[in-house]
């Protein structure tokens, strides 16, 4: 059923991303706060959000990567089969990675996100690509050993991600016909996503609501 | 559209739907409408599935999907059910943690029992 969400499920070999991020200079695109909406149904884009962006005075924490807060268990019990697998030969290559995941709400649908994989989402309007990107609405973050679920979103999270690339959905045939009224349409169409890849999760620690395993 | 892209369309169709343009026409027309319908149908059905797979993930704590889904409205919890079957497939210690909290919240009827093992679960 990994084919029905929306995430695109690849952790990134590309070490490059992760250690040199790009500097201050660029202009940072703040998401606003979207309205409360229970994104039922996931495959249909309603509309796409207005997004009016102000560029933000750099931000003090950083956002890749981030010291691993977590004690890490080398074989995991609980067997979180979304969680990001730890091989070794991974962990010699590349920083190791928190193993944290967070539900975000963008384009009116929830994603799982989790560090370093990448999602599709709607058309940012205004976003270029390597812009850093702040996502605000985290309704549930959850680590190793605790869950801090949001009543609706879990106060002063973000979830950092960069714009890597605007581009169009897949083609789809829209293929309109009555019968015997010599009804025929034909027309394709291609939706205009972003692929943003995730950073890092961060500000969750201090959330009154959690949850101890 | 013309022959080359209907016979592309029409690739694994049976018998003579995938080689002969007057059948493979309509073949493909057929197809297609299908298509349109299903893309409305699939977001249906998806959800039906969500909403199976979360009942059968509560109802193994004692708490049914409507009185889950209950609690969790009360207490201003706006995760939606595609993200909540995904969290009670492969998050279980999460997933407690939200039942409990739409148990403590809303404790509806109390004779829901957990399903009953057979076989090798109940060495589990």
């Amino acid at each position: 059923m990994a084919a029905a969400l929306s995430l695109c499920s690849s952790l990134t070999p590309n070490p490059h991303r992760n250690q040199t991020p790009t500097p201050f200079s660029h202009s940072r695109i703040n998401l606003p706060f979207l309205s409360h909406s229970l994104s039922s149904l996931t495959l249909t884009s309603r509309r796409q959000p207005a997004l009016s962006f102000a560029p933000k005075s750099t931000d003090t924490a950083a956002e890749v990567s981030l010291s691993d807060p977590e004690a890490e268990n080398p074989v995991p019990i609980e067997a979180d089969d979304a969680g990001p697998e730890t091989e070794p030969a991974v962990e010699t290559a590349e920083p190791k990675r928190e193993e944290v995941f967070a539900v975000v709400m963008v384009g009116s649908r929830q994603y799982i996100v989790f560090p370093g994989r990448f999602i599709y989402t709607q058309r940012l309007k205004g976003a270029n690509v390597n812009d850093k990107i702040t996502l605000n609405k985290v309704l549930l973050v959850g680590t190793k050993t605790s869950t801090y679920i949001g009543k609706p979103i879990v106060p002063n999270t973000t979830v950092h991600a960069v714009v890597e690339e605007q581009t169009l959905d897949k083609k789809v045939i829209v293929f309109k016909y009555k019968k015997k009224k010599n009804y025929r349409r034909n027309i394709g169409h291609r939706q205009p996503i972003t692929r943003i890849r995730i950073t890092s999760i961060t500000g969750y620690q201090d959330s009154p609501a959690v949850t101890l395993e | 559209m013309n022959k080359k892209e209907v016979f592309k369309l029409a690739k694994g169709f049976r018998g003579r739907a995938k080689n002969c343009i007057r059948i493979a026409r309509e073949r493909v027309e057929k197809a297609l409408q299908y298509s349109y319908r299903d893309r409305r149908n699939k977001k249906r059905d998806m959800r039906s599935l969500w909403i199976q797979r979360i009942n059968a993930g509560t109802r193994q704590h004692g708490v049914n999907y409507g009185n889950f889904m209950h609690g969790l409205m009360k207490e201003n919890v706006q995760l939606n059910r595609k993200v909540l079957s995904e969290l009670s497939m492969h998050e279980p210690y999460s997933f407690k943690a939200l039942v409990d909290i739409s148990r403590n919240a809303f404790p509806g009827n109390k004779t829901v029992i957990p399903p009953k093992k057979e076989g090798l679960a109940i060495l589990v």
